[in-house]
């Protein structure tokens, strides 16, 4: 689904603090199954995890999706494109439509509630309010946190605010879901049941790319992919028989 | 100078609009000299962001622009008991040399900025900013002409003095001076009111022809330019009259007076819009062939086409209706 | 369905909820705006409202007053030239005026003394304005002792106050007869103050004027506009004065309002990043940034405008009264009248919510520009 060729990142270029979190990475991640990046923090998986998900634009090399459908791609050969230099606009359409992110800290907006939370993403894309507030409830069941729907996120625990995240993430119906060290703020019974939900949901057909340094994600059975990153480039991919 | 607040306000609008005009100029230069779409360095994201930017900025400014132009008039109005002779803004605006080139500027960076804005919604949607070199050299040209306006209508403000003698419309529109004014006033009737009906129906029709078989673009955007021209003449040759109920009475500014309905605000807007969205059109026919905008520039154009004939029709509507429901017959 | 009123409304929602999410930040800025727009349009109404007054009081002035002219200065005028004057085509009527000041050194205050051309008022009686009634606190009934020329006392009844409606340019009056004037002032026979004009036609004024003046070369014929016109500038003079002045005032705003909306908070820089993070694109939080400005605006320009109405027109502009009205130890207590319209109101919008909006664009453009993956960093 996601081809990353020769990609490099860089930060800060010509000044003192220049580094490269990224360095010449060539990568396919499959539609329908779990990719696991694995790797010390400061490896570059963060950065990574934001080059395939549209959320930043590399320095150098090339990023295709394929199997993507979206509104305003009309260029083009087939529905394989390039997203490499795109203009912000039509990354964060894309970024819509077929990705749902899980932050390492959740990043839930604080005062709120969990539902308007789980809302927030389709504010934007000019759906009407009813019809994805009928979505959130429905989401917001699967996951069993109904009952927290109107409370303020502040007083939600770490599990609920974790099931919170995962909702926001499929709100609009993405084909991809991204997370970040999404059991970095788990006890083992949590980050069990997150893979549970990960599963479940690449056997929906989503494709589901995690980023962890946590053995009971990269050792999961669910683990259809791993790929071992240290200081910026791939070092190993270990490929479930 | 005439210290009214409404003057201190114009000149403060004028001042904000030409800061913001120049500042999104001199980001617009950096973007012409630098961008580079293909790179994915940190300059290259900084000039993406800037873009928004400007398109904010120059947004706003339309919207000032627009409110000012009518803000002018109005003060212009407003004022006209300052200056002996002066019956309305016609007189008032006679009253300094500046005072016709303000507004002429006024009303043509109002369209020039227009202009701009549709490049700019065609531009953002092809991935590739395909536009972006033609968006920001017009940029260049229109950012001196709001500076030019604000200093002029400050020339203007600055050299009113209360109490100099003026012509007013009367004098300054009537058929035997020898200005463009008055000679407008001494367009016959006979002539121009069948000019003005065939020159609405060229455009719909050009219109037409140009939503249902996509040819004729150019020609559509040149017979929007020339209805403008003719509305006005007419307006002012021949519909008025209407209005004032009086054969003499061809001022322009008078219709926008609460006597008259406000008809004047209704007159020129649906005029402006028409001729904005008709130049628009015109504006992006070369790039219809651009790679990245073939899906957006035709769909564009129509909606723009249908907005400049519905408004042009407004515009006839309206005229039309006056003309008939008037108590003045010129035609027997 | 997708639309871009959806998208709006959703927004604005957003907005609005973190506007009120921030109470304490938004409502000290709130409390700048509104008494900025408050000042400003204060000012703007008491303007208006003054020559509104002005100019209907004076309407039922004299269509041409001519005074005569001796070394410069303003002299008695011959009746006589009233004949000839009055034989000017579009002439109506000619009536002889006999007025002046009068200075009263135990108040410190100058009345102006007018004989009626109605006879309204017999010898001994007087009608005096409001402003006279005060300082002298008098009533209808009671003596007033004036002095003539020649230091002699000189008692008048007042038969009656002017109603408050005339305040403004009849506070300082006192109408008395001929002969009580005459006693004043000692005013030779035949001599009048000026001559007031009837003109039927008033397109005619200034053709009519500069017979007169040719006429009589010793004249000044002034127009009933001319006044009103030197009235206008006056008022617009000060009020631009004013205007200049509060602009001092709308700049240091201006200065808050920059520096609150780029000096955003942790929390709101957090919020944005996540907004970005998990797709709102820069252009949505633009909308974000329009719908909270126009919210803020609209609720200063509403308070401001309510406001100054209530302060303007119940409270007769307390705060305004002396920089406006000149200088004058009968100042006038009148209420005036609510006059506002769509051009005031479009002038306040200028002077208040246009430079907000246009020192908020940049602040505004540069949260929005927040990178999407911040979230991904924190």
């Amino acid at each position: 689904m996601i081809e990353l060729k020769g990609v490099t990142k860089g930060f800060n270029a010509g000044r003192p603090n220049q580094f490269t979190a990224v360095d010449d990475v060539s990568l396919t991640v499959e539609a329908g199954r779990l990719t696991v990046l694995k790797g010390p923090s400061g490896s570059g998986k963060t950065t990574l995890l934001s080059l395939t998900g549209c959320m930043a634009r590399p320095t150098s090399g090339r990023i295709f999706l394929r199997g993507v459908r979206t509104l305003s791609m009309t260029g083009g050969e087939g529905d394989v494109f390039e997203v490499s230099s795109l203009p912000e606009r039509f990354l964060t359409e894309i970024r819509r439509t077929a990705f749902g992110f899980i932050f390492q800290h959740f990043s839930l907006v604080k005062g709120i509630t969990a539902i308007e939370n789980v809302m927030l993403p389709a504010y934007p894309t000019g759906e009407g309010h009813a019809s994805f507030k009928k979505r959130a409830d429905r989401l917001m069941d699967m996951f069993g946190i109904t009952r927290h729907a109107d409370a303020r996120v502040d007083w939600l625990s770490g599990g609920e605010l974790q099931r919170v995240a995962i909702a926001r993430a499929l709100i609009n119906n993405p084909t991809a879901v991204i997370a970040d060290e999404p059991t970095a703020h788990l006890d083992s019974r949590l980050s069990r049941e997150f893979m549970e939900i990960v599963g479940r949901l690449r056997d929906e057909g989503k494709t589901v790319l995690i980023a962890s340094h946590d053995p009971i994600v990269y050792d999961s059975p669910l683990a259809d992919t791993v790929v071992e990153m240290r200081d910026g480039r791939v070092t190993g991919t270990r490929k479930k028989s | 100078m005439i210290q009214h607040p409404a003057v201190i306000a114009l000149i403060v609008s004028s001042l904000t609009i030409s800061c913001m005009a120049l500042y999104a100029a001199w980001c617009g230069l950096q973007i012409l000299l630098k961008w580079d779409l293909n790179s994915g360095s940190e300059l290259q994201l900084g000039l993406e962001r800037r873009t928004y930017l400007i398109s904010t900025i120059l947004a706003y400014a339309l919207l000032f622009q627009i409110l000012s132009l009518f803000l002018f008039i109005y003060t212009a109005e407003d004022i006209h008991t300052l200056f002996t002779g002066a019956m309305c803004a016609a007189g008032t605006l006679n009253a300094d040399v500046y005072g016709y080139p303000t507004l002429l500027l006024k009303v043509f960076n109002c369209i020039l900025a227009g202009v701009w804005l549709i490049i700019n919604y065609a531009d953002v949607r092809g991935y590739d900013y395909p536009l972006i070199k033609a968006k920001y050299t017009l940029l260049m040209v229109l950012a001196p002409l709001m500076v030019l306006e604000a200093l002029v209508q400050f020339g203007y403000f600055s050299g009113l003095r209360a109490d100099v003698i003026t012509s007013c419309c009367g004098s300054l529109f009537s058929a035997d001076r020898p200005n463009v004014a008055g000679e407008l006033a001494a367009l016959p009737h006979s002539g121009i009111v069948p000019a003005f009906y065939g020159c609405i129906a060229a455009t719909v029709l050009c219109g037409a022809v140009f939503i249902l078989k996509g040819r004729g673009g150019y020609l559509f955007s040149v017979m929007s330019g020339l209805s403008f021209v003719v509305c006005l003449a007419a307006l002012i040759s021949s519909f008025c009259l209407y209005f004032y109920e009086l054969p003499t009475h061809h001022c322009p500014f008078c219709i926008l007076q609460k006597e008259y309905g406000y008809a004047g605000y209704a007159l020129y807007a649906s005029l402006l819009g028409g001729v904005v969205a008709g130049t628009g059109v015109g504006a992006l026919m070369p790039f219809r062939g651009v790679a990245s905008l073939r899906g957006v520039i035709p769909g564009v154009q129509r909606r723009l086409t249908v907005a400049a004939v519905l408004l042009y029709l407004l515009f006839a509507a309206i005229v039309t209706y006056r003309m008939l429901t008037s108590s003045l017959v010129i035609f027997s | 369905m997708k639309t871009p009123i959806n998208r709006h409304m959703n927004i604005l929602e957003f907005a609005l909820s973190s506007l009120l999410r921030r109470k304490a930040r938004n409502l000290s800025l709130l409390g700048v705006y509104t008494l900025v727009v408050f000042a400003i349009a204060s000012l703007i109404f008491f303007v208006h409202a003054l020559k509104r007054e002005a100019a209907l009081l004076l309407k039922d002035a004299p269509d041409i007053v001519v005074q005569k002219m001796v070394a410069g200065r303003h002299d008695l005028i011959p009746v006589g030239y009233g004949k000839a004057i009055g034989e000017i085509r579009g002439v109506s009527k000619v009536t002889p005026r006999l007025w002046g000041y009068y200075y009263d050194p135990v108040i410190g205050a100058n009345y102006t003394l007018l004989v009626p051309d109605d006879g309204r008022v017999t010898p001994d009686n007087i009608i005096i304005g409001s402003g006279v009634a005060r300082t002298q606190r008098v009533n209808a009934g009671d003596l007033i002792a004036f002095r003539t020329y020649n230091r002699l006392p000189l008692l008048l009844t007042v038969k009656d106050i002017l109603p408050s409606e005339s305040e403004i340019v009849a506070s300082d009056l006192v109408v008395m007869s001929a002969p009580d004037f005459k006693s004043m002032f000692n005013m030779p026979e035949g001599l009048a103050t000026d001559l007031a004009l009837t003109v039927a036609n008033p397109r005619e004024l200034s053709t009519i004027a500069a017979k007169v003046a040719e006429m009589y070369p010793d004249t000044r014929p002034i127009m009933k506009d001319e006044i009103l016109r030197t009235y206008d500038a006056i008022f617009d003079w000060r009020g631009g004065m004013m205007v200049v002045m509060l602009s001092v005032a709308a700049l240091s705003f201006i200065i808050v309002a920059w520096d609150k909306a780029t000096g955003l908070s942790a929390e709101e820089r957090r919020e944005i990043g996540i907004l970005k993070s998990i797709g709102w694109e820069t252009s949505d939080v633009l909308v974000l940034k329009f719908w909270e400005g126009a919210a803020v605006s609209l609720t200063a320009f509403l308070s401001g405008v309510a406001l100054a109405y209530v302060h303007i027109f119940f409270f007769s502009a307390t705060f305004f009264e002396h920089a406006l009205k000149g200088w004058s130890v009968l100042y006038p207590q009148f209420r005036l009248t609510p006059a506002i319209d769509a051009y005031q109101l479009s002038v306040l919008f200028f002077l208040s919510v246009m430079p907000y909006t246009a020192a908020t664009i940049l602040p505004a453009w540069l949260s929005a520009t927040a990178d999407p993956d911040s979230a991904m960093r924190s």
